[in-house]
């Protein structure tokens, strides 16, 4: 298949690679032209535009930032939609507000083509083992279409409804990570400074109601204080507005993704953005008593 | 001094009622034509477009909702805007916008102004606003006549933006305060004790408030029709939250109040006056 990909930075470098390696022939535009070098020496074709990309491509795929700059590739000059024939399919991997997404979608519709919204959780580790679980909003026809590429970046793929019903759950997978972040940094701050072994704490619950994925991933690395990322503390910032955005446009109370969202802005102000999000921990031991007990 | 002025609501209307009445010549338009019907009967010059309403005008004027409506006047008024007038804002909008008008305004030689107002209905029929302003120093001679003709006081907080930073301050302070006042109703309902003693008695003391003194009579009064429509006050929380967020400031408690407004709403009480926010904690608590 003719694959187009725009967005090739940590995360959408080794997700395009898993295509190429599966058979598939690349066409690439990026904005900074260094991130195509890695493409030089595999089945991949380089042009000037989004809208060159599109012509040449039957499925595009974007992995960006945020919802403005999706808009950008898609209908902004020399977009997509500037060359894209009928019939195209535009998929967006990126995590952007559902209710954008949903109006992009509309719009590249007019054009005759086709968008899906399909975030991913994961991370780089996640998109360089391909092993991302992918979370897409669509019709069922373009989610079949596009379902073996999903399938050579991850390992869980799910429709999980109409345009905008990916992000719908990449916002609810990101109020379960961020608040659950949170909670295990709370629990192991308050087991430390009670004088009791966080690393205990951790193994016995993990056999028990409190279990989860965070608790057993983010809590050992919690646990061995590394706090390199993997995904990025600004990141889930930016994740928790489109989450607080969506449920002011709503009327939605969600009071415990709201505080967190608020430690997450503590977080970045403070400096430690760049961090990865385990680093609630710090903010949490920065704010305690140092020796309580 | 010609005014130019647009948005003729609860606090537009007697505003350009009071610049009339002190002696300026002002020319409107508004979007439906007889909402400004009262401003021609009072001698006011009817236009046919924003950019009509900036021609000859040393200063224009904007008293709209959201952040797009500023910004959607500024681009229609710039084609008759004069070098060296002024667009003067009394809008609540997003700061950044505030900024961004203010650079686009610049290349025309036009200066931008940032005028948000607390004080509401009241304090506009008063002419007692509260005005607290962003723009440039050397303006405030030229902007004294039309802030003393709306307001008891200016302050200029800073540069273009400053005002909104200074009215997104005001409002957070204001409704948390309101939530503030609304737990304590519940909690002196809950415990059988008459709120409305509770506020008298606190009213004197260091828990007093203008916040109390205004919304927490209308909680023990249950009078909950509109002085402010709170969706007002939840659109300016979107507002104040997405800058925190921008900055990297924590405010976690107008986060959690924030939620509160959102249940407000859902509940179908956006407008109504803001001390509904009492009747939001009632329907949690509600068995």
């Amino acid at each position: 298949m003719n694959v187009g990909f725009i967005g090739l930075g940590l995360m959408g470098r080794p997700m395009a690679l898993h295509l190429e390696k599966a058979g598939h022939t690349l066409h690439l535009w990026a904005r900074r032209p260094e991130s195509l070098v890695p493409f030089a020496n595999v089945n991949a074709k380089t042009y000037a535009t989004p809208a060159q990309v599109a012509a040449n491509a039957d499925v595009v795929i974007t992995m960006v930032a945020d919802a403005p700059d999706v808009e950008k590739v898609c209908l902004g000059a020399d977009g997509l939609a500037a060359g894209g024939k009928a019939g195209l399919i535009v998929v967006d991997m990126s995590t952007i507000n559902p209710n954008a997404a949903r109006s992009i979608g509309q719009r590249l519709a007019e054009k005759g083509i086709e968008f899906v919204d399909a975030p991913v959780s994961g991370g780089e580790t996640g998109a360089i083992n391909a092993a991302l679980t992918i979370m897409v909003g669509g019709t069922p026809a373009a989610f079949e279409k596009v379902k073996p590429l999903f399938e050579k970046m991850g390992k869980s793929v799910t429709l999980i409804g109409g345009s905008g019903a990916g992000q719908v759950a990449k916002a609810c997978n990101q109020i379960l990570t961020g608040v659950g972040v949170m909670a295990v940094a709370e629990a192991f701050n308050f087991a430390a400074k009670s004088g009791v072994d966080a690393a205990k704490v951790r193994e016995a619950l993990l056999g028990g109601f409190a279990y989860s994925k965070v608790l057993e991933n983010h809590g050992q690395r919690m646990l061995d204080r590394n706090f390199k990322p993997g995904f990025k503390a600004w990141m889930h910032q930016k994740d928790l507005r489109i989450v607080m955005e969506e449920a002011h446009r709503m009327g939605l109370m969600l009071p415990s993704a709201a505080a967190t969202a608020q430690a997450f802005n503590a977080i970045v102000g403070s400096g430690m953005g760049e961090n990865d999000s385990i680093t609630a921990l710090q903010l949490l031991e920065k704010m305690s008593t140092p020796e309580a007990k | 001094m010609k005014i130019g002025f647009v948005g003729f609501g609860t606090m537009g209307q007697p505003m350009v009622e009071h610049l009339i009445k002190a002696g300026h010549e002002l020319r409107v338009w508004s979007r439906r034509a007889a909402s400004a019907d009262f401003a021609v009967a009072l001698g006011a010059t009817r236009c046919e477009s924003v950019a009509e309403v900036a021609q000859g005008c040393e200063i224009v004027c904007t008293n709209v909702t959201a952040s797009a409506d500023v910004a959607g006047l500024a681009a229609a008024m710039r084609p008759g805007l004069a070098r060296g007038a002024i667009h003067l804002d009394f809008s609540t909008i997003a700061p950044s916008v505030a900024r961004e008008i203010a650079a686009a305004h610049a290349e025309g030689g036009v200066d931008f102004v940032d005028a948000p107002v607390s004080g509401g209905g009241v304090g506009a029929r008063n002419a007692t606003l509260a005005i607290m302003w962003g723009g440039r120093e050397a303006l405030a001679p030229r902007l004294a006549p039309v802030f003393s003709a709306v307001g008891k006081s200016a302050v200029r907080i800073g540069e273009a933006g400053a005002g909104q930073v200074a009215k997104a301050c005001n409002q957070m302070i204001l409704v948390n305060l309101i939530e503030a006042c609304a737990e304590a109703a519940a909690l002196a309902n809950a415990a059988g004790v008459d709120f409305s003693l509770v506020r008298e008695a606190m009213l004197g003391g260091s828990g007093g408030s203008r916040a109390l003194e205004v919304f927490g009579g209308r909680m023990a009064t249950r009078d909950f029709a509109a002085g402010v429509e709170a969706r007002l006050h939840h659109k300016d929380y979107a507002l104040l939250m997405d800058e925190a967020t921008r900055l990297g400031a924590p405010l976690p408690v107008a986060a959690a109040v924030w939620q509160q407004l959102n249940a407000l709403m859902a509940l179908g009480w956006g407008k109504q006056d803001t001390a509904s926010l009492l009747r939001v904690l009632e329907t949690a608590g509600r068995q």
